[in-house]
């Protein structure tokens, strides 16, 4: 029963811009637009949950290594011409690269010494964006970012990129339970839960918690690469902080270090604020009442909510 | 050659001296207590053993290899296994959890191969788990096996944390009290599993202030006081040595 239940959410997922274009065809483009939009930022924010839910150091760096991504996609996409393939590629080992040689001094730091550190890099990377500009051409943007081709097929639709977003997602989800479980997941786990027992247990700390943050870099860096080849522009705007607080809400709400919570986070918190567009007036009142409401009613994200309903 | 051997080791904290030159060894095979009052240095020495602690001075040797502030992991990986004073878990994960970690590091390493999970790490996994199925039984904590470990009892968590420094079957085993504040019928359970080890040819070193264990069980004892050695030798002979009486009672 349950498996039909998953293979039947598989199937209308996939389809979506079908049953979209079927169910309301006036906003078939705004609709796809913030479906790409969620399985994006899904995507993401699996990646940060490695981190902050995996090996529990809390990281507000993220927004670098998506900005580190998305400016090395669209600088070789637009001046070197690279093909989208190899640009991506670059992206996820520029942004692996810069997380692995930040991360050695970074992880010195003791938990909240490390949330700031983690911040500096953060607005260190935003200020560079705006102001290097024979690079990232500053608050002018990179603009005329190609749409991306693969293998011949070139992915010029929204439903194309709707499913080029979602192979993204399933390949992040995919790793992500592939490192969070079996004997990489009990280590990082051990690693979070009880640092000097992992010491113990022959378990080098520095080394998984570097692990977690590398790939997790990377993983953003691919994603922001994704991002500006669907936007065709990226700007400083893009790596803010605020981009760290979208995270860690959906992170947090969702359900810290669990898939299924950040899933349903991101879905919830991405597409929320867009079907409340239909109260304009009122849309952040809304939006801020129930994230309040999440965070009274079940300060263990909807992860626990459900997990309780499934437990009835 | 001596299994463990300690030379000159000296560690400061600020202006005390916690541990002052302080040398020992111990040979393969042997069950030996680290015993003193409060304060005497003794859980220092086992940090500054285990990597825990970085010393001022001084040698630490492992089956004739230099540990001397080696980091935890490495320590470990080299086959010396601890407990804590502190009863320490993997809150979060099964018991049957917490054992594995303790073994898989000690089986492979490689990142890869994990994420993959081949064929021989996959066998690798399930000997890991045919193994703390065992010791979940040899402590009693068998039907226990699936439950997260923060749930179980301090007595329970202690005999967890017991049976997980055992998984990576290690050559040295360092227990920093296991009898502390658990009841009398554990302690007895406690005392027979570290003569268990002991007639299995394990080394093992314990700092326990519960006096009847220690002279039970233990072929040497070692004292420690203000971070010196004071004393050392067969219990009968400690129990009767004036300068640990002194040391224990005042003049």
């Amino acid at each position: 029963m349950r498996r039909v239940g998953w293979l039947a959410l598989g199937v209308v997922v996939a389809a979506a811009p079908w049953l979209v274009a079927a169910a309301v065809p006036r906003q078939q483009r705004y609709v796809l637009h913030v479906l790409i939009f969620t399985a994006l930022f899904a995507a993401l924010a699996l990646s940060y949950d490695l981190v902050v839910g995996h090996v529990g150091s809390l990281s507000l760096a993220h927004p670098a290594f998506f900005g580190v991504g998305a400016y090395t996609a669209a600088i070789l996409a637009t001046t070197q011409r690279w093909p989208f393939a190899a640009d991506v590629a670059a992206a996820v080992l520029a942004a692996a690269l810069v997380a692995a040689l930040v991360g050695v001094p970074l992880f010195r730091l003791a938990e909240h010494a490390f949330a700031v550190g983690t911040l500096g890099l953060a607005l260190v990377a935003s200020v560079v964006a705006n102001n290097w500009g024979e690079v990232t051409r500053g608050p002018l943007c990179i603009t005329g970012i190609p749409k991306p081709t693969l293998a011949g097929l070139a992915i010029t639709t929204l439903p194309a990129y709707y499913w080029l977003a979602l192979a993204a997602l399933a390949g992040v989800a995919l790793l992500y339970r592939g490192l969070t479980t079996f004997r990489l997941g009990r280590a990082f786990h051990a690693v979070r839960d009880n640092e000097p027992l992992a010491g113990a247990a022959a378990i080098n700390p520095l080394k998984y918690r570097l692990l977690a943050f590398t790939i997790a870099a990377g993983l953003a860096g691919g994603i922001g690469a994704l991002y500006v080849h669907y936007l065709s522009v990226m700007c400083p705007e893009e790596m803010t902080v605020a981009l760290t607080v979208n995270l860690l809400v959906i992170v947090f709400l969702g359900g810290v270090g669990s898939l299924r919570g950040v899933l349903v986070g991101a879905v919830l918190f991405t597409a929320l604020p867009e079907v409340l567009r239909l109260a304009p007036t009122w849309r952040l009142v809304i939006y801020g009442a129930l994230l309040l409401l999440v965070v009274i009613r079940s300060p263990g994200g909807l992860e626990s909510l459900l997990r309780r309903a499934g437990a009835r | 050659m001596a299994l463990l051997e300690v030379h000159g080791l000296t560690k400061r904290f600020l202006g005390v001296t916690a541990v002052d030159r302080v040398d020992l060894t111990v040979e393969r095979g042997e069950l030996v207590s680290l015993i003193g009052p409060n304060g005497s240095g003794k859980t220092t020495l086992f940090n500054c053993v285990t990597g825990y602690l970085g010393a001022d001075g001084g040698r630490v040797l492992v089956g004739g290899r230099d540990l001397t502030n080696a980091p935890p992991h490495r320590v470990a990986r080299l086959g010396v296994a601890r407990t804590f004073q502190q009863v320490s878990v993997f809150p979060r994960l099964t018991a049957l959890e917490n054992l594995l970690v303790f073994l898989q590091q000690h089986q492979e390493e490689s990142v890869l191969a994990r994420l993959v999970r081949t064929p021989g790490v996959r066998r690798l996994e399930a000997e890991a788990i045919a193994r703390a199925r065992r010791l979940l039984d040899l402590v009693g904590l068998g039907a226990k096996a699936g439950l997260e470990a923060g749930s179980l009892s301090y007595g329970q968590r202690k005999l967890l944390a017991f049976a997980g420094a055992l998984m990576p079957d290690p050559e040295l085993l360092l227990l920093d009290e296991p009898a502390a504040a658990v009841n009398p019928t554990m302690i007895n359970q406690m005392k027979e599993h570290i003569l268990g080890l002991h007639r299995q040819g394990k080394t093992v070193v314990l700092v326990e202030h519960n006096m009847d264990v220690v002279m039970d069980i233990s072929q040497r004892v070692i004292v420690l006081d203000h971070g010196q050695k004071i004393a050392e030798g067969p219990p009968e002979a400690i129990r009767r040595d004036p300068r640990v009486i002194e040391a224990y009672f005042g003049r």
